[in-house]
């Protein structure tokens, strides 16, 4: 139950930094990346993840495979 | 210099030509002038400079300076229509430059990156690789008589969809998203800069490490990539 970033993506704007209510997201050495371990996909806290409803690039931000 | 008499207009537009030219200022500009004319310096005098006088003048004091910008600056004088001089289009086939990138630049001067996206008079189109740059094409936006557009700024986007990047001094949000549709990466500068100065940076980026989403805007390879991604890492 996470999300992580399409590194091939992600055009390292920061928008979704601030947005995560688990502070989950930290700038990595090529692009912004997600902690799996804490990220809760905003559940609890919101009805839609914050990230994904913020990030510019679609596709960017999806959710990890089982 | 003290018996130096100007006309108003012409003091004003001395001021404004300096302001055209980088480092220079209403005086510097005057003493170059006043090697160029004989005194006093009038309208007629003026209007009958040159561009490569203006440029040898006082010991070539600005023959470091760009053509185009000095030729701006003899028009602010002359008081000309702005004749639009845009640099010559060099010869591109696809193929000429490997590893490189398609950008546009919105541009009203051909000199910088001052555009606003939905308005401005051109997008210069470059092929930039990381030790060369080409400007390929001009391209206007201007919607053709007769045309009926629905939404301008797709229309624009239109126009320059085989670029991967857009330079813009400015664009709206929404017209952004609609760019981002085209596959083009939107780049909103936070200063106006020269078009030279922004191809030499990204000239840089693509010489270094690019950033993953430009390196696949430039077809480079996953498996390199991944090189990348080591070497930054490591």
């Amino acid at each position: 139950m996470a999300l992580y970033i399409v590194e091939a993506d992600c055009i390292s704007c920061g928008d979704c930094e601030p947005v995560c209510p688990t502070n989950s997201i930290t700038e990595g050495p090529i692009v912004f990346k997600i902690d799996k371990k804490t990220c809760t996909e905003c559940e609890g806290d919101f009805d839609v993840p914050q990230c994904v409803k913020v990030c510019p690039i679609d596709n960017c931000i999806l959710p990890l495979p089982a | 210099m003290n018996s130096l008499k100007l006309s108003r207009e012409l003091a004003l537009r001395i001021g404004l030509a300096a302001r055209a030219l980088p480092d220079t200022d209403a005086r510097r500009l005057l003493n170059v002038l006043s090697t160029c004319v004989t005194e006093p310096m009038t309208d007629s005098k003026i209007a009958a400079i040159e561009l490569d006088a203006f440029k040898n003048a006082n010991d070539g004091e600005f023959a470091a300076v760009d053509d185009s910008v000095l030729q701006q600056a003899l028009n602010i004088l002359k008081n000309a229509a702005p004749e639009k001089v845009l640099p010559a289009v060099q010869a591109y086939r696809d193929g000429d430059l490997p590893g490189s990138v398609r950008i546009a630049c919105a541009s009203d001067d051909g000199i910088h990156v001052n555009g606003h996206f939905g308005a401005c008079s051109w997008f210069m189109i470059y092929q930039v690789s990381s030790d060369e740059a080409r400007l390929i094409d001009i391209r206007t936006a201007e919607i053709p008589e007769g045309l009926v557009v629905d939404d301008k700024n797709v229309f624009r986007a239109e126009q320059i969809q085989d670029c991967k990047v857009l330079y813009v001094a400015s664009v709206g949000g929404p017209a952004a998203a609609k760019i981002v549709r085209f596959g083009i990466h939107p780049m909103k500068l936070a200063a106006i800069e020269s078009l030279a100065d922004v191809i030499a940076q990204l000239q840089t980026v693509i010489a270094g490490t690019p950033p993953p989403w430009l390196a696949k805007a430039m077809g480079i390879e996953a498996g390199e990539r991944f090189r990348f991604e080591r070497e930054a890492s490591g």
